[in-house]
């Protein structure tokens, strides 16, 4: 029975010796193969290669694998928004997006958002969007995606794109106002 | 000329009496700068924009396992028999207690903190009901921890390992509302008891002589109304992550009053206080619902979360799911009914209310009519049944049923005298059954300014909706788009300080910035910036250059915490204490260091102490508290001597302040206009006017955010937010945020705020709470406002519009 597969040309072999000695032989100059469950995409400009075992979501990755907190847990599935990153120019919910489907993906957090200084930040300080805090990163990371497609927006296009994110503190009327400003600043360069 | 009295107190005495409230106005001695001036940035603003504000739910530590508590599936049952033996040798878990276990059997939340004990398991709250084992065999409702806790390596592993034991479970009649659980055939809730009533200190409240009231009234009316479940449904989700340092216990917690949890906790495990230090990063949400110390998810997981990582001698972290965290109400089910007396001028002579609560309440319904109104007799009789259902406790905030019954009663009167309400509000304004006159002696014999902050919120508020031009008779006027248009008003007074106390220290560094020294938790309503201002005029300097890290109770000072509306009141009275005891030290400091001069003749501004009459004779404050030692005496480097003071501070315990004979004199007046479509019977909130008198608003922004998000708070539970349980079952069916609705971006129309400053609070500088207020009022406005659209009374909260259609008779 040959239980061994060469991963390069599905070759099946007896014993792992043997196909060692195949891959050794056929396949000197090829890179190696990549494990199951390895997933390679970019957050913040940056690379990453991560082993994820299939459940996990995009979520758990980025915030307990990765560290960048700044996608929030609120609801616990889909209702909210604060988890929200942007990836391929969508905003996207991460609780609901298995990490092992996000190969080749570009994404961006509220990290990489701050890092580049966009003018959300200051903004969404300057008006005050925040109470307790903990549903703003997904309100910036949605407003940017909706900037990035939109650079002058009205308010309705505001309200609408930011419709989904709920904050129990009540925080809204105050965002339409940051996004202004900060779609203000923006076109001026 | 000290007396001898005072020439025998010692500093403990003096501490003491330097911190008391005094009753009077808080007349500003210095000029205001960052107090009260817009555009001052978020001590918070950017950590939080940018994502890097942490909260427990963030906080990962090296090998910390996961741990998550069972769950009962019935509304009312006992474990038979719990088989764990698929745990013993599943990989992955690491410890697991059962409630059979010797360390946890017998083992109760430790109580109430509200009274006068220690801990007060029977005096307020939710502790009146009887669910007390940390973790037990017995559910009082469905969705109680109970049974078995495990620790794992990961999340899925603890949730697999929960769902793979055996239980057996023996089930029992259950009862879901309150009415039922008081009925003769009911099952009894409790072991032992004889009924489902529960003990309430407060089941009678009298003041004059109602008989008397009704017999000089004009007119008398009745009627019934009625709120259901809504819940706070805060933004993080509930954990604890615990580890031991050798017999030290470090805790990283997501509580409101992280003081009083280390207390509980230190009676709990039975170790000392001074060996517990409390993380306490910033909250998701609060607004009461994580002040509940005695609660299972509070107190009962970080105690099992303790025994864990003791167990293992790893860090744990136990976290609660949106499902397993939707649970605990506001204190909201009540079912009421009104008897009510008045003339037909709209004065109110004898008010008579019979309340019935399930599980909990401590604000029986008419205190707002005795600290508020000119009313002279009023009856109200309350009893609270224990239902099947999980604890109540006091969200933004236990005043509801106060709120409540004023908005109701006021707006039948004036229905039914065909009144103008704002008219009938200030009819009856006054304190304690007595009028405006008695409010304005007490103003005058004070000092406070004499404003009728009644009269000036209503008709700020009234310009603002138009009241005057869009007033009308009930069900008067259809839009041109179909549907019927409606305003309701409503009117309270002011939060104000009834209880609180606090310490802290503010401390010069070496490089002249200035410290606040204290334990705080973040609940999200932006006190820090307003401590920081504060504390710059009171020492002259610019507010950039004063910081406070309140994140860990190590410090041994503790502000008050975000409760009661109380914060600012108490807090900014401490450390404003405090930072005028630093000043004189950095006066006295700096004297010294200056030529011929004494304390009194030197000033700060900015960055600098100068001479008063001889401005350019300054030194910068770095140089007056940088290291004055000529070389290395010590290899610490300080302050010459360190330029830091504390103070103390106490507004008055919980209720003692209405026996100090402190009428509130602060109101606040809300306003909203709505349309009800009568084929689908929806609401449409198309305007919301708050107007709030909060004396005045040291950050201004801060007091409009707590006005936006006590109004869409509130109408979401006027309208929206309901916890809806399965009759049959005594299941709660919408654990969940899409199916617990409430408020976005998108539901309702423009809110207004109004911000008047009347100086007549009894916090600093005149001013009161603003937290609580607004949410508070604007749920019971809707109903007033839906009888304005279409004429029928409609008080059964929420009004969904299944409710309008039945009333229209349409359903």
């Amino acid at each position: 029975m040959k239980k061994y597969t060469c991963p390069y040309c599905s070759m099946g072999f007896a014993s792992v010796e043997g196909l060692k000695e195949h891959v050794v032989t056929g396949h000197p100059s090829e890179p190696l193969p990549e494990p199951e469950g390895l997933v390679s995409f970019t957050v913040n400009g940056r690379k990453y290669s991560l082993s994820v075992e299939p459940q996990w979501t995009l979520y758990y990755v980025i915030h307990d694998v990765l560290g960048l907190t700044g996608a929030k847990m609120f609801c616990d599935r889909g209702a909210c928004g604060s988890c929200t990153v942007i990836m391929d120019g969508r905003p996207i919910l991460s609780c609901m997006t298995l990490a092992i489907e996000c190969g080749g993906k570009n994404i961006e957090t509220v990290e990489g958002i701050a890092t580049k200084k966009h003018p959300l930040i200051d903004a969404y300080v300057k008006h005050h969007c925040m109470q307790c805090g903990y549903c703003t990163p997904g309100f910036v990371t949605t407003a940017k995606a909706l900037l990035d497609r939109n650079p002058d927006p009205t308010e309705e296009e505001i309200r609408a794109a930011l419709g989904g994110n709920l904050c129990r503190c009540g925080t809204y009327p105050q965002h339409p106002t940051a996004v202004l400003d900060a779609a203000k600043t923006l076109r001026k360069g | 000329m000290m007396t001898m009295a005072e020439k025998m107190k010692g500093d403990y005495e003096k501490i003491r009496s330097d911190g008391q409230y005094r009753i009077g106005p808080d007349i500003p001695t210095i000029t205001y700068d960052a107090i009260g001036r817009r555009g001052i940035t978020r001590m918070d603003g950017y950590e939080k924009a940018s994502g890097q504000a942490v909260y427990t739910r963030d906080v990962q530590i090296a090998g910390m396992l996961h741990a998550k508590v069972m769950a009962s599936p019935y509304a009312r049952a006992r474990i038979v028999s719990l088989d764990t033996s698929s745990l013993e040798a599943k990989p992955g878990v690491r410890a697991f207690i059962r409630f059979d276990d010797q360390e946890i059997k017998g083992k109760m939340l430790n109580g109430s903190y509200f009274g006068p004990e220690w801990v007060c398991p029977d005096i307020a709250g939710w502790a009146l009901k009887p669910v007390r084992p940390v973790l037990g065999d017995e559910a009082w409702y469905e969705g109680q921890p109970l049974g078995l806790v495990v620790a794992a390596d990961n999340e899925d592993v603890a949730v697999e390992a929960l769902s793979q034991v055996k239980v057996e479970w023996e089930q029992f009649p259950f009862v879901l509302d309150q009415e039922s659980a008081l009925a003769a055939e009911a099952p009894v809730l409790r072991p032992d008891a004889k009924d489902n009533l529960l003990a309430d200190p407060r089941s009678l409240i009298e003041k004059g002589d109602i008989e008397k009231g009704f017999k000089e009234a004009d007119r008398v009316i009745e009627f019934d109304a009625r709120r259901s479940a809504h819940f706070w449904a805060g933004a993080e989700l509930p954990s604890v992550l615990v580890r031991w340092v050798g017999d030290k216990l470090e805790m990283w917690v997501y509580q409101q009053q992280p003081h009083h949890a280390k207390m509980l906790l230190s009676e709990a495990l039975n170790l000392p206080m001074n060996r517990i230090t409390l993380h306490t990063p910033y909250m998701g949400c609060s607004f009461g619902g994580r002040g509940n110390p005695a609660n299972n998810s509070e107190n009962g997981i970080n105690i099992l979360a303790a025994m864990l990582s003791k167990r293992t001698h790893r860090p744990v972290k136990l976290t609660y799911s949106r499902r397993e965290a939707f649970f605990g109400e506001s204190g909201d089910m009540m079912s009421s009914h009104f008897k009510i007396g008045f003339k037909d001028d709209g004065t109110i002579t004898a008010v008579d209310i019979k309340n019935v609560f399930a599980v909990y309440m401590c604000t029986p319904g008419v205190e707002h009519l005795i600290e508020n109104t000119s009313i002279p007799n009023i009856r109200c009789q309350t009893q609270t049944a224990d239902v099947s259902k999980g604890p109540a406790w006091w969200c933004r905030c236990e005043q509801l049923p106060n709120s409540f019954c004023l908005t109701l009663l006021f707006d039948h009167v004036a229905a039914e005298l065909g009144l103008d309400p704002t008219e009938v509000a200030l009819k009856n304004d006054g304190y304690e059954g007595k009028g405006k006159s008695h409010l304005l002696e007490y103003k005058k014999k004070y000092g406070f300014p004499e404003v009728d902050s009644l009269k000036e919120c209503i008709e700020a508020g009234k310009k603002a909706i138009g009241w005057d031009e869009k007033w009308h008779a009930p069900g008067a006027r259809k839009l041109p788009n179909g549907r019927m248009h409606g305003l309701g008003f409503t009117w309270n007074h002011e939060w104000d300080d009834v209880r609180g106390t606090a310490s802290a220290a503010v401390m010069i560094e070496n490089d002249g910035t200035v410290s606040i020294i204290a334990e705080h938790p973040d609940i999200g309503v932006n006190p820090w910036t307003a401590y920081c201002q504060i504390v710059a005029d009171e020492l002259g300097l610019r507010v950039q250059d004063i910081n406070i890290k309140p994140f860990t109770t190590d410090s041994g000072f503790a502000l008050m915490s975000p409760d009661g509306s109380c914060n600012l009141v108490t807090n900014g009275i401490v450390v404003r204490k405090a930072a005028r005891k630093a000043k004189t030290m950095l006066l006295e400091l700096a004297a010294s260091k200056f030529e011929g001069v004494v304390p009194q003749d030197l000033e700060v501004k900015g960055e600098h102490v100068f001479v008063r009459k001889d401005p350019a004779n300054r030194k910068t404050i770095r140089e007056v508290v940088a290291k004055a030692m000529p070389s290395f005496v010590s290899c610490a480097f300080w302050t010459e001597a360190p330029v830091v003071a504390w103070a103390w501070h106490t507004q008055g315990l919980w209720g003692a302040a209405l026996e100090t004979g402190r009428p509130r004199l602060c109101r606040q007046a809300h306003f909203v206009e709505v349309e009800v479509d009568t084929e689908t019977g929806e609401i449409l909130v198309t305007k919301v006017v708050n107007v709030n008198d909060v004396g005045k608003a040291i950050s201004p922004e801060t007091v409009e955010g707590q006005m936006y998000g006590g109004t869409y708070m509130g109408l979401g539970r006027a309208l929206t937010e309901e916890l809806i349980w399965d009759q049959k079952t005594g299941v709660l069916l919408n654990r969940n945020l899409l199916d617990y609705k409430y408020a976005t971006l998108v539901d309702y129309g423009p809110i207004k705020t109004l911000v008047m400053e009347s100086g007549m609070g009894h916090g600093p500088y005149g001013s009161c709470g603003i937290g609580e207020a607004t949410s508070t009022e604007i749920p019971a406005l809707l109903s007033p406002a839906v009888y304005n659209a279409i004429g029928v009374w409609i008080d059964d909260f929420p009004l969904t519009p299944d409710k309008i259609l039945r009333a229209l008779g349409k359903a």
